[in-house]
């Protein structure tokens, strides 16, 4: 049996079709509107869509989730609403929540729909799992990216529903759903509008031979002429203290913690999640097809090569992330 | 820092990519004295069929807004204004045309980015594509390209059907190759006659002054 | 209608102050502070928290003593078995003091006894209120990042739902919480061995942009804005929405001077501008922003435009 289930993004049809045919288990996705985490423009499924992507994946034996995970906005939770139930309707393996009051109407109004808990939900111990759990009859939980591969034991042995990690892909420092870093600049955040430092408020501009990067008023990056270069998430800015210039919260860096399966199988983890809804189709196949050949040499007990995915980490840099205790 | 620096890789070059430039580099340079009047029609056409072969795509690009977004390779001798919006609509323009955003790589990347065969994202994070302006436009642009499976040869092929037998290796894969071998055509019948050609367009110009 | 009369709540002090100046500054609230609640407790860092244990006691007395209702604050985040037994400490022991809940473990231990929700639990709607109420939140502190037109909807539900809403007026902003320590970092320490440095900045560590400009603040784990949050003119608004608790987040300023202000501006006794140019003044060089409720850049001040 296999030790995990990958979980890999979609932001489009195309994407949803590489990941299938890339060796996903699961894929999951959004709708197009500001429901979910990744409401970037020209991104993600219309109702259609996502029944043809339910399609194509149950044809192939693989499930489809849907995250709906923003929190929605008071005295207009209607988008919400029938968020959840076209996802039920159109055939969606779980919705992916992080709202109580969405997964209070989605546990009342769906009871047969499987929920998930969001990374957004920053569920972050067995108390608060078990809440989610006991209430909302939620089956598994994604856990915050704060937790060490030790916490990460403790907590599985706690709780008798699934979890799944991130194993690839962009990194939050911060624990995620609880950060208004993008709204204080940009007046967009994740947790109400599905944007993180959002394209909308990001403009690059050169100056002399550096390039700068900008977000909304503020700048948050500049680069030499043969720095790698990074997108301006907020977190991942350069910045001064003591009037010293360092990457303070965190360097633009990808996770990549393949090289822990052998500690993640211990820990009693579920399943897999690779991060990048928004990535192109090309990122995706790349990504998968390599997450999925080390997990299938990880099973048969061959050795797997954890740094293959260097080359299509963002900055060119890759990270453990908190599943070490250097990070902190 | 237990971070594990790379360096930093150019994006892999197929033999069909540096061909396809260097085929979009003259008929680029053929185009130019001749002004739009040549190609316009057959970029015209060319939006038409992309349009009527992948309506989602556009339907994701109308819902950008009304934009301009100026596609510059920086290894081709001008460059191409992709209006979105209502009525999309491509251009050939010189590389100092003003618009809403620009993208600036490569001819070839810049194909491979259209048909989703590299990302977007790392080419940027490797300085091999620079953006400039509405930096939602182009994250928009990538995305409803990269929702559909593009593939210029098979998008254009119906339409220059006898071309596929041009002695390229990858005759119609990209659109540089259609770029190049459609003034080959359009010019074919008039090749011979190009001085009068010219003749009678330079008389319109003077009759419009 | 009739307005109930608005309530000045200080929240937790957020940063890592020496334990006798924590201590003097909390004698000095009861004895002078027009406050009606106190929270208390160390919310950011469970580092922290033995400095600040053996006050508690002479603190707690002294505010009570002084008439003020003391609640006792969860941390944040807990995430490993020391924070977590914290917590089960705290929820135990608590006896007749209400707890505010910061992250929803704490909720999940406190079953379904009254309790108050503090400004890290996310409540942006009313279906989310009311499922807390329902669990036994009788005040709910919401989150900064909050519109007027979402704290409108949110009070028109606190009111049907008889829990009381409270909104943070005054101080800097938390913005985000890690497991990563920014102080230690920004001294190039480890969190395993930060020596407490973030003890240096009592309110918070200057985070300037690589332009020289003042951006954000660094308190341990906790980012928090650099601009102070400054509602002096939305005070009249919140009161006519029916949000009652107006919070207040202790700096180094004078606080019991911040109090009678927004004491006064909430009476109706002092006005919005003069109020602002008060306050403007007690927290330079750092700037004032509002941005949040008007549904702006959080760092906006919709003032200065």
């Amino acid at each position: 049996m296999a030790s995990f289930e990958l979980i890999c993004p979609a932001g489009t049809l195309a994407a949803l079709r590489a990941a299938v045919d890339a060796g996903a288990d699961s894929v999951y996705v959004g709708f197009r509107d500001e429901t979910n985490a990744r409401n970037f423009p020209g991104l993600n499924f219309s109702r259609k869509e996502l029944a043809q992507g339910v399609a194509y994946a149950h044809a192939r034996g693989k499930q489809v989730f849907v995250a709906i995970n923003t929190y929605p906005t008071a005295g207009n939770a209607g988008a919400w609403h029938r968020a959840v139930d076209d996802a039920a309707d159109n055939g969606a393996d779980a919705v992916i929540l992080a709202d109580l009051g969405l997964l209070d109407y989605a546990a009342r109004s769906r009871p047969k729909l499987r929920l998930h808990l969001s990374v957004q939900a920053s569920a972050a111990n067995p108390e608060a799992i078990g809440l989610y759990r006991d209430a909302f009859g939620v089956r598994r939980v994604v856990l915050p990216r704060v937790l060490t591969i030790n916490d990460i034991a403790k907590l599985t042995s706690e709780i008798d529903i699934d979890t799944e990690v991130f194993v690839f892909g962009g990194m939050c420092p911060m624990a995620e759903g609880r950060c208004s870093l993008s709204s204080y600049a940009t007046g967009r955040s994740p947790n109400r509008n599905g944007v993180c430092s959002p394209a909308s408020h990001v403009r690059y501009e050169t100056r002399g031979s550096k390039l700068v990067s900008r977000l909304g008023a503020f700048t948050i990056n500049t680069f030499d002429e043969e720095e790698p270069a990074g997108y301006p998430t907020l977190c991942k800015g350069r910045f001064t203290t003591h009037d010293k210039a360092s990457y303070l919260f965190e360097e633009p860096t990808s996770l990549n913690a393949l090289h822990l399966l052998p500690d993640l199988k211990a820990a009693g983890v579920k399943a897999l999640k690779i991060e990048g809804r928004q990535r192109g189709k090309a990122y995706i196949a790349e990504v998968v097809s390599a997450c999925r050949l080390a997990l299938d040499r990880f099973d048969r007990g061959l050795p797997y090569d954890a740094t293959v995915l260097d080359r299509v980490t963002e900055g060119g840099k890759d990270t453990a992330g908190a599943y070490g205790r250097a990070w902190r | 820092m237990d971070d594990r620096a790379n360096t930093r890789r150019p994006p892999e070059r197929t033999p069909e990519r540096t061909i396809e430039t260097v085929v979009a580099r003259l008929g680029l340079t053929l185009a130019q004295p001749l002004g739009g009047r040549l190609i316009q029609p057959v970029l015209d056409l060319m939006i038409s069929t992309l349009a009527r072969r992948h309506p989602d795509a556009f339907e994701r690009m109308a819902e950008l807004g009304e934009a301009d977004l100026l596609v510059d390779p920086s290894d081709l001798p001008a460059a191409f204004l992709l209006h979105v919006g209502q009525k999309p609509s491509l251009r050939v323009v010189e590389r100092s045309t003003v618009a809403t955003a620009r993208v600036r790589g490569a001819f070839a990347a810049l194909l491979d980015l259209f048909e989703g065969r590299i990302d977007g994202d790392a080419l940027f994070f490797s300085r091999d594509l620079t953006i400039e302006g509405d930096t939602e436009l182009v994250v928009g642009m990538r995305n409803a390209l990269d929702g559909e499976d593009f593939d210029i040869a098979e998008d254009f092929g119906s339409l220059f059907g006898p071309l596929a037998r041009l002695p390229l290796r990858r005759p119609l894969t990209s659109l540089a190759g259609v770029l190049g071998n459609l003034h080959e055509v359009l010019l074919a019948p008039a090749l011979r006659r190009l001085e009068q050609v010219e003749r009678r367009l330079g008389r319109l110009e003077e009759g419009k002054r | 209608m009739t307005m109930k009369k608005a309530e000045l709540t200080l929240g937790p002090v957020l940063f890592n102050w020496a334990p006798e100046v924590w201590r003097d500054f909390y004698f000095r609230i009861a004895d002078e502070a027009p406050i009606e609640t106190v929270v208390l407790g160390e919310v950011v860092c469970s580092k922290r928290t033995p400095f600040f244990a053996e006050q508690i006691p002479s603190v707690v007395e002294r505010l009570q003593a002084a008439g003020k209702q003391v609640v006792l604050a969860s941390p944040i985040l807990a995430t490993t078995e020391r924070e977590r037994d914290g917590v089960r400490e705290l929820v135990s022991s608590a006896g007749d003091f209400l707890i505010e809940a910061n992250d929803m473990g704490c909720v999940a231990q406190l079953g379904g006894r009254p309790h108050w929700i503090g400004p890290f639990v996310n409540v942006y709607n009313e279906a989310t209120l009311a499922w807390l109420a329902r669990r036994g939140a009788v005040s709910v502190s919401l989150a900064g990042e909050l519109t007027e037109p979402a704290l409108s909807a949110l009070a028109a539900q606190a009111t049907l739902l008889g829990c009381e809403l409270e909104v943070q007026v005054f101080g800097r902003l938390p913005l985000a919480i890690s497991v990563r320590c920014y102080h230690a970092r920004a001294h190039g320490l480890h969190k395993d061995n930060c020596r407490y440095i973030c003890n240096e900045d009592p309110d918070g560590l200057t985070v300037d942009t690589l332009d020289g400009e003042e951006f954000l603040s660094v308190n341990g784990l906790q980012t928090l804005s650099h601009t102070y949050v400054g509602l002096t003119h939305e005070i009249a608004t919140l009161q006519g929405m029916g949000i009652r608790r107006l919070r207040l987040s202790p700096h180094t300023c004078d606080m019991v001077a911040v109090a009678a202000l927004f004491r006064s501006l909430a009476d109706g006794v002092l006005g919005a501008a003069e109020a602002r140019a008060k306050v403007l003044e007690m927290v330079a060089p750092a700037k004032l922003s509002n941005g949040f409720f008007h549904d702006r850049e959080g760092v906006i001040d919709t003032a200065a435009l």
